[in-house]
């Protein structure tokens, strides 16, 4: 059972084309995360679910029922804020009672299911103040809590944390994904934030230029990837591409860099590649699946010389810049694996996880 | 003792910088209220220039003079009937105006235009317009009547009360529009949109967070305008001088009546002063409450 399902919806502002067919089916229970970069539609195709634009062409169902000729209010959806938009002229109290009010809730529910929510969210002892005399953690929940309370169908999140710091971001995401799994309800959010997406998400939904690039699991996106696009946008630092191109010697099969490097592909993992002797490709390779050569002894390991340029510590990884198939990548190492620019280091890259890229059509072709 | 002394010449210094403006002041606010107050215990008139202390008998006569008490109250009639009237106008042309429609610029300013206008411009040009035989509302009002209607907007008692609202609602209406466009313009998009999925109708989100959300503008407008109405004046004397009689006569046309063409000097400051007492009184009620509401 579906709870939100949307087939061939655009959207244009005047002549712009923001959304350009998207056909997407959410089950009932499911946490999605639209995620892209800024422009990408996302923010324009919750709104069209939430009736705030109208959509141009398509069809939006909610709960098996169409809704794209109904208002807001009756489209059984609660909406969390980028700005919080709390009513600044009410309490705490009567901000998530508002919502109740409105649809006419007997008074004599309104007090306990407003108590209830603010207990959930863990802000039961503001529920007099006004939001101008609260944190923005604190407005969050406020503004979580007035979505909570009315026992929507559907619950929509835009880019509800990018006004936190960061610290309080990370504490959120932890209470959003666990109110998700207490209330079992189906939850839309969107976000810039790949890091968001990935920890939040049952399912990642990647747009870019107002079509979904791929949909999937985080982890299936991770290690999947199926076009450059989305092979570049998750993971931090981002995935390195090198020029390259297979070559082919009997039955085995190597990849070769700009700068002559050749890369052993594994065996199990060369089926078919043969075909794309002679075409331009890009290897993509991952910071964490370079490593320092000789530690491992797997097969599928490749050996690369690298002259380190910049080394980024972080504490318990040092990212180290250098110089691969004569472009920059970065290499996610222990920290001590790395201690200077000018350092010589024998690293190996796990020809099992990278990915190669056809660089005319910037699809994966393995992976 | 030096620093002292250095301290006080300073204090010294700055008191003579700032003693010019003071001085200017007390001239031009002060000195006139308290003249005000003097004359108003003396005896002038036109006829005879009697500066001996007559005691409280101006304001003696305040009390029994009906004309007096009749204007204040043409003058309430008018403030309680135009200021609700633009306000509703206002408020409703500045809703219309809101969203983004084609020429929206070119509207606002033409809407904008008669506040611009001087009053007395505006009152005569109005005198023009219920002139009842070339006056274009005549016209009209024939056209739709088929027949001729040559009513006497300026001079009929039951008319005479419309023409000057009508001329004054029509020159204030747009500086209610302008300022309640702006203050609407500033209210929160996403507070309206998170009321539309919260499931408030119109009036709810309309009382709840549009109005609280623009009353400081508004009531600083019906502030200014409750006081501009208070003293209507211009309006008024070019569609009407006051009558028929003195039964369009505000307690500004009073006033003037009584000191410039009457030469009742005294007496006249004595309104004078009434006048000053009513509206301080009526501003700082006001200005508290406003204030107490934020």
């Amino acid at each position: 059972m579906s709870d939100l399902k949307i087939s061939g919806l655009h959207k244009y502002y005047g002549a712009l084309h923001v959304v350009k067919g998207i056909d997407l089916d959410i089950p009932a229970g499911e946490f999605t995360v639209l995620v892209g970069q800024s422009g990408c539609g996302k923010s324009t195709l919750l709104r069209t679910i939430a009736g705030l634009e109208v959509a141009d062409k398509g069809a939006i169902e909610i709960g098996g029922q169409r809704v794209n000729d109904l208002a807001p209010r009756d489209r059984d959806i609660a909406m969390v804020f980028q700005n919080y938009a709390l009513y600044p002229y009410m309490t705490v109290f009567d901000n998530i009672a508002f919502g109740l009010r409105a649809r006419k809730t007997p008074k004599s529910e309104i007090g306990p299911k407003v108590a209830a929510a603010a207990k959930m969210l863990g802000i039961d002892h503001l529920l007099e103040r006004f939001p101008r005399q609260l944190s923005g953690g604190q407005l969050q929940r406020v503004a979580i809590g007035r979505a909570v309370v009315r026992n929507a169908r559907l619950y929509l999140f835009d880019e509800p944390l990018s006004n936190l710091d960061a610290q309080l971001r990370d504490e959120m995401r932890g209470e959003i994904k666990r109110l998700h799994q207490e209330l079992g309800k189906t939850m839309i959010y969107v976000t810039h934030d790949q890091i968001e997406a990935m920890t939040m998400a049952d399912r990642i939904v990647l747009l870019r230029e107002g079509v979904i690039e791929q949909q999937g699991a985080p982890l299936d996106l991770y290690e999947r990837p199926a076009t450059r696009y989305v092979a570049g946008f998750l993971g931090s630092p981002s995935m390195n591409f090198i020029p390259a191109g297979v070559v082919a010697n009997g039955a085995a099969i190597s990849v070769r860099l700009g700068d002559g490097t050749s890369l052993p592909v594994p065996a199990e993992r060369a089926v078919g590649l043969g075909t794309w002797q002679g075409k331009p490709l890009m290897l993509g390779v991952r910071p964490e699946h370079i490593g320092p050569a000789g530690r491992d002894q797997r097969p599928g390991l490749a050996p690369v010389q690298a002259v380190v340029d910049l080394v980024q510590p972080t504490g318990s990884r040092s990212y180290a810049t250098f110089q691969l198939g004569g472009v920059a990548a970065v290499a996610e190492l222990q920290a001590h694996d790395v201690s200077r620019p000018g350092e010589r280091l024998e690293l190996s890259i796990d020809m099992n996880r990278t990915v190669l890229i056809d660089a005319a059509t910037e699809k994966v072709i393995s992976s | 003792m030096a620093a002292t002394a250095g301290r006080s010449g300073d204090r010294g210094f700055r008191y003579s910088l700032v003693a010019p403006s003071i001085v200017i002041l007390l001239l031009i606010g002060v000195f006139p209220l308290v003249y005000l107050l003097v004359v108003s215990f003396q005896g002038i008139t036109m006829m005879e220039t009697d500066t001996s202390f007559h005691g409280l008998l101006n304001y003696r006569l305040l009390f029994s003079d009906a004309r007096l008490w009749q204007s204040l109250l043409h003058t309430i009639v008018f403030t309680v009937v135009a200021l609700p009237i633009e306000l509703g106008l206002g408020l409703a042309m500045a809703q219309l105006f809101i969203d983004r429609l084609p020429g929206r610029q070119v509207f606002v300013a033409l809407l904008v235009l008669p506040v611009v206008v001087s009053p007395i411009v505006a009152g005569a040009t109005w005198s023009l317009m219920f002139d009842n035989r070339f006056g274009p509302v005549n016209e009209i009002i024939g056209w739709i009547a088929g027949k001729e209607m040559p009513l006497l907007w300026t001079v009929k008692p039951d008319l005479v009360y419309v023409a000057i609202l009508v001329a004054e609602i029509w020159q204030w209406t747009p500086f209610m529009f302008l300022l309640l466009l702006a203050a609407l313009s500033r209210v929160d998009r996403s507070q309206l949109e998170a009321a539309q999925i919260d499931g408030a109708g119109y009036w709810r989100t309309f009382f709840r967070i549009v109005l609280p959300a623009i009353w400081p503008v508004m009531a600083v407008a019906i502030l200014i305008r409750g006081l501009d109405l208070f003293r209507l004046f211009d309006i008024v004397w070019a569609l009407t001088k006051g009558g028929p009689g003195t039964m369009t006569e505000t307690i500004s046309i009073f006033t003037y009546v009584k000191g410039f063409q009457q030469f009742e000097t005294s007496y006249t400051a004595a309104v004078a002063l009434l006048i000053i007492v009513l509206l301080s009184v009526l501003v700082l009620t006001a200005l508290r409450r406003v204030s107490l509401s934020r």
